[in-house]
């Protein structure tokens, strides 16, 4: 492994859409549920999307009668160049992660680069009653 | 569990954010090294260098072997693989995802310039459904 690669992951797509279509499917619910955290055999998915900065989204998605969540908080949307948010899979892991999505035009289409970054575990920490309010809150708005 | 991983991630990634730990790795990576030998190519001081030889040490990416009076440095692999196994679970997810994301957006295409009276969602959609492909 090389020493250099190994501080974040970063990924390139060309995306024969247009930037404004492809930052419209991070963050439209009615498209984002069906691809960023389902499976082709999910029972079902529901997807909430509060699309500005400090505004949540959470994922549930059901599989095997099993509900599934993912969630964050957008720290910046500048559509259609830039889109910045947390992101976690509490089942999973603690942790969370910061996630970098830039779409550049290219030619007819896009480029589009996901850099995943780890947030410091004292981080979350740090930030674990703000985590502890946004469940409370999702609870609520999930009727759990 | 999770937790002592957690903790031990946040290290290595914390030693790994900076680029002269990194310069330092790399040199580890080719043989056992002294603090000089470390320091060397970076212009840093005796102490400075030692920081952060002590930041490598303590995410377990590198390991103290005392000969007498000499103290030498190696590279200690698994703290590495650790931190690159996290990150090749998120490329996999990643790599995933934008395929999924990728079919659907050809899909949607599809569908909109085969049949786009029927399409009723944004004019932003429409507009990209009329591109040629």
């Amino acid at each position: 492994m090389a020493v250099e690669n190994i501080s974040s992951l970063h990924l390139q797509r060309r995306l024969e859409s247009s930037p404004e279509r492809v930052f419209d499917a991070w963050v439209n619910p009615e498209t984002v549920r069906k691809w960023l955290f389902t499976t082709p055999t999910s029972e079902s998915n529901t997807t909430q999307i509060d699309a500005r900065a400090d505004g949540q989204w959470v994922i549930t998605d059901r599989r095997d009668g099993v509900d599934y969540k993912a969630l964050g908080v957008y720290v910046e949307i500048d559509r259609p160049r830039r889109l910045v948010f947390t992101f976690g899979m509490p089942q999973f892991s603690p942790e969370f992660a910061l996630v970098i999505v830039e779409i550049a035009p290219e030619g007819n289409g896009s480029l589009l680069t996901i850099t995943h970054e780890r947030l410091p575990w004292s981080h979350v920490k740090e930030t674990e009653q703000g985590w502890k309010n946004m469940f409370t809150q999702l609870a609520s708005v999930l009727g759990e | 569990m999770v937790l002592h991983l957690s903790v031990l991630l946040d290290r290595v990634f914390h030693a790994l954010a900076d680029p002269t730990r990194r310069a330092m790795l790399r040199s580890l990576a080719s043989g056992e090294r002294n603090i000089g030998e470390l320091a060397a190519p970076h212009r840093m001081s005796f102490a400075a260098a030692s920081k952060h030889v002590r930041v490598l040490e303590s995410a377990g990416l590198a390991r103290r072997r005392i000969d007498g009076r000499a103290h030498k440095f190696q590279i200690e692999p698994s703290a590495l693989a650790k931190a690159d196994e996290w990150l090749r679970f998120y490329e996999r997810f990643w790599t995933e995802k934008l395929d999924a994301l990728e079919s659907l957006l050809k899909a949607e295409d599809k569908a909109y310039s085969s049949s786009p009276d029927n399409n009723t969602s944004s004019r932003k959609d429409k507009d990209n459904g009329r591109r040629k492909h």
